[in-house]
């Protein structure tokens, strides 16, 4: 055991030093997801680049940019707004308060992330024209995507020790100075990053604004793609798009900067007295079954009517099968590549303050926000000339899905690895463990409640990827995605409506999944 | 002890994420492995029926990559000479115009040329149509009267007809419908359609979104291809549709004659079965199987759709062929100007 004396004796003094090795190795790996989310970043610039500041200046200048530029933020930020509005209050009321069924309300704020946004599109904009254009876009959207909110902030709610909360009340304060001057601000990071999440979505979504006939960004880049076949102006509309997600990048950094989330008496969160409803009972029930039945009930009763009226119920069902098979193939391992991949460099981030870590960190922000056919498109063009030989197998769409959503699993896996102190893995070294040994048996194990959240938030995505899929995904390979954008192609809206329904509840798994992770108590970590 | 059992699931770690990128390593193809690759942008239904004929009369299996077909052709040109594409079958003849116009595409044998008339083929040869679909007027039935429609196309973009038609400009087939007005009429007056368009019409995303607009009542008229309509008549019942289809015909090019397609990739390394395939395609049994699954009218003379299509010969459409339109590079400068695209 000469290793132990040696390592024992250099970290008393060498401190900070004493982890080298093992951000060395972390460099390496955090190398991969850089290397790969600069594939896109790359093809996206050369292509604006061979169309020549002329070609690029022309495009900028034009009426039509200003608007896409217009419609796309006022999107993203009234969805943002009034998603975290709902996402908060739902937390809240189902954390601090004595409303009564609220196990049920929390089921009902968490299953709307099962419904991918362009089935609930297509349910909404069937209803009519007044439910299509930004008013009914912002609406559709903000109930789709509130969970996002919900989650985090219930989470961070239920930690919280009400000790606080009841040291400003019992000094006199009112509940509404208690919630803006302690509640507000130890909730700010949870709903801070799930709300640039959800900005982010709004970016690069096109699904459900196709449908209802919203244009941004993202559907002018897709429209390019419609109509013309060499790209420059796809591309600096790609290129405008990655800017757009620079401040949503650095927004989550900011707001992260500087907060210390504290690890003393996590274990000792209790439930505190909850504030009274009284008459208000009721109404704050009513709110929620309208959430519900605009969220849920609606797409799920137009599946249904469809199901009913559709002649075309039944054809092709067949597929049903090999569509979850090819789901199935296509999203779990797609799921663990891209958690394997964003675990270093999250590691790197909290333990390193270079410019490299910080850089490699937000990268990924910045691609997310960009359309996956754009994505697509790049992997086709590079693996083909550079490795031909991986070209149309699971490899390239793997490495696809990983660069568009590398951030969701950053996020979530760094919820945790946030709370994991450093001191704990150095307390390991000094035993005489190797870097890699510490890591095993002290890092890892804390990591598990982030890990699997990633994944399921992860898998949930990947569920209903469809244009990188369809691009990238061997020749042949159906999923139930690409299987109900063909029958809703071909108007066949009873045939896709099964496909629907299973990708619906196929989705509730992982969101089950993250729902337990994230709403258990946090004092259950230790035991897992 | 502990150790030994940290490290046992290490390798059991590292062992399932070697599989899952294993999963993903090639296959290598066998050498005489005659299975064709093709790249499909057409509807369904019509690519499963001919792929089902085709491989019980040839013994040649066909494994299809669906996608749409711009994006297919995009992602074509971006394959370039490593294209693992065999065949391209398109919704619309301009994506196979613009991957022929990059010399992606090799010549159709003359004996398949020869099986349709040559109008609905490309001039050199480098494509072929398979079906015709004529573009017509969508019109919700209780919204408006036949009698109330126009007699040109053109007429839509007036000040009437606020807020009562639905287009979609990012349809290849609106595309080519823009290219024939300005080749019938002069780029002044397309120009002036489309900005009367964007100002009084309604955009939808797709041709069938703006049908189903119509028969939902959201909206009077759509212009879009006939078997849209078709579709949704089929999935609604004859007896439930609200709307109906207007041909407006006399050489207007609100009557416009487009084409599904197909070629194949010069760099196929199973020409001769991507030939085959293609002259599949247009052999009377081929296009019974086509038009007994989407309601387009066969190009072969002699066969006959099942769809209660109005007659070809009586469509009078636009004295235009699939070739004159081309790639369709014309809409889109007149879609950009008028600030559409």
């Amino acid at each position: 055991m000469t290793s132990a004396a040696s390592a024992s004796d250099g970290s008393s003094r060498r401190g900070a030093a004493a982890s080298a090795p093992a951000s060395r190795w972390l460099v390496a790996l955090a190398l991969i997801p850089t290397a790969l989310i600069a594939l896109p970043v790359i093809y996206v610039l050369m292509r604006s680049w061979g169309a020549g500041w002329q070609a690029i200046w022309s495009e900028l200048a034009r009426p039509r940019t200003l608007r896409l530029l217009g419609n796309t933020v006022t999107l993203c930020l009234s969805v943002t707004f009034f998603a975290s509005l709902i996402g908060y209050a739902a937390a809240w009321f189902t954390e601090r308060t004595d409303l009564r069924g609220k196990w049920l309300w929390r089921v009902l704020c968490c299953l709307p992330l099962a419904m991918p946004a362009f089935v609930a599109s297509f349910a909404w904009k069937s209803l009519g024209p007044s439910f299509q254009g930004m008013p009914g876009a912002i609406l559709i959207l903000s109930m789709e995507s509130f969970p996002l909110i919900f989650l985090p902030v219930a989470a961070s709610l239920r930690s919280m020790d009400p000790g606080m909360e009841e040291v400003s009340r019992s000094l006199g304060k009112g509940p509404g100075t208690t919630f803006w001057k302690v509640t507000l601000p130890r909730t700010l990071p949870a709903l801070g990053g799930g709300a640039l999440l959800v900005a982010a979505h709004m970016l690069s979504e096109f699904g459900a604004l196709a449908l209802l006939r919203v244009q941004t960004f993202t559907t002018a880049i897709f429209q390019q793609y419609e109509l013309q076949f060499d790209n420059a102006s796809a591309a600096v509309l790609s290129a405008l798009l990655m800017l757009l997600c620079l401040p949503v990048a650095f927004g989550e950094m900011w707001l992260r900067r500087g907060v210390r989330f504290s690890k003393v008496g996590r274990n000792t969160a209790r439930r505190g007295s909850p504030a009274r409803l009284g008459r208000a009972q009721p109404l704050v029930m009513l709110g929620f079954i309208a959430v519900a039945i605009v969220s849920l009930g609606v797409p799920f009763g137009r599946l249904g009517y469809w199901l009913v009226k559709g002649v075309s119920a039944g054809r092709g069902l067949d597929a049903l099968g090999p569509a979850l098979f090819g789901s199935l193939s296509l999203a779990l391992p797609g799921t663990v590549v891209t958690t394997l991949i964003a675990l270093p460099l999250v590691l790197l981030v909290l333990r390193s303050r270079g410019f490299f870590a910080r850089f490699a960190d937000r990268l990924p922000y910045v691609v997310h926000g960009l359309p996956g056919l754009v994505v697509a498109l790049a992997l086709v063009y590079l693996s083909i000339r550079l490795l031909p030989a991986i070209y149309q197998t699971r490899a390239v769409l793997f490495a696809a899905y990983a660069i568009l959503f590398l951030p969701l699993a950053q996020s979530a896996i760094r919820a945790s690895a946030e709370l994991v102190p450093r001191e704990l893995e150095e307390v390991a070294r000094t035993l005489g463990r190797s870097p890699l040994q510490a890591f095993v048996s002290v890092t890892l194990p804390s990591l598990a409640p982030g890990l699997g959240a990633a994944l399921a938030l992860v898998a949930l995505e990947l569920m209903r990827e469809l244009t990188a899929t369809l691009i990238l995904a061997p020749t042949g390979v159906v999923t139930l995605a690409t299987e109900v954008w063909s029958h809703t192609n071909d108007s066949a809206y009873a045939a896709a409506a099964p496909f629907a329904a299973l990708l619906v509840l196929i989705s509730g798994i992982p969101v089950y999944i993250f729902t337990l992770r994230t709403l258990r108590p946090r004092t259950d970590h230790q035991a897992l | 002890m502990y150790d030994v059992t940290r490290r046992q699931l290490m390798h059991l770690g590292v062992g399932a994420a070697g599989a899952a990128m294993l999963s993903g390593l090639p296959v290598p193809a066998r050498a005489e492995d005659q299975t064709l690759a093709l790249y499909n942008g057409q509807h369904r239904p019509p690519v499963e029926a001919l792929v089902a004929a085709f491989t019980a009369a040839t013994g040649i299996a066909v494994v299809t990559r669906n996608g749409n077909s711009a994006q297919l052709a995009s992602q074509l040109i971006e394959e370039g000479a490593n294209s693992p594409a065999d065949v391209f079958w398109s919704e619309e003849s301009p994506s196979l115009v613009a991957i022929a116009e990059k010399g992606l595409l090799a010549p159709l044998q003359a004996e398949t040329l020869k099986q349709i008339p040559a109008k609905y083929a490309a001039r050199d040869g480098a494509w072929i149509g398979a079906g015709a679909r004529s573009r017509v007027v969508v019109y919700n039935k209780s919204m408006i009267e036949e009698s109330a429609l126009p007699k040109t196309v053109l007429d839509f973009a007036g000040e009437a007809w606020t807020d009562k038609v639905a287009f979609a400009p990012n349809s290849g087939a609106f595309q080519q419908q823009v290219v024939a007005v300005s080749l019938l009429k002069g780029r002044d007056v397309a120009l002036a359609w489309l900005k009367g368009l964007r100002q009084h019409g309604r955009i939808y995303n797709s041709d069938s979104a703006a049908v189903e607009a119509v028969e939902g009542g959201d909206i009077a008229v759509a212009l879009s291809n006939n078997y849209y309509w078709y579709a949704l008549e089929q999935e609604l019942g004859p007896e439930n549709m609200n709307s109906a289809l207007y041909f407006i015909g006399q050489g207007d090019p609100g009557t416009l004659i487009t084409v599904s397609g197909a070629g194949v990739l010069k760099t196929s390394k199973k020409a001769e079965a991507a030939q085959r395939f293609v002259a599949f395609m247009v052999s009377a049994e081929g296009q019974a199987a086509i038009v007994g699954a989407i309601a387009e009218y066969p190009l072969r003379p002699g066969v006959v759709s099942p769809f209660p299509l109005k007659p070809f010969d009586q469509l009078d459409p636009a004295p235009l062929t699939p070739a004159d339109l081309g790639d369709a590079a014309e809409a889109l400068a007149l879609l950009r100007e008028a600030d559409l695209a």
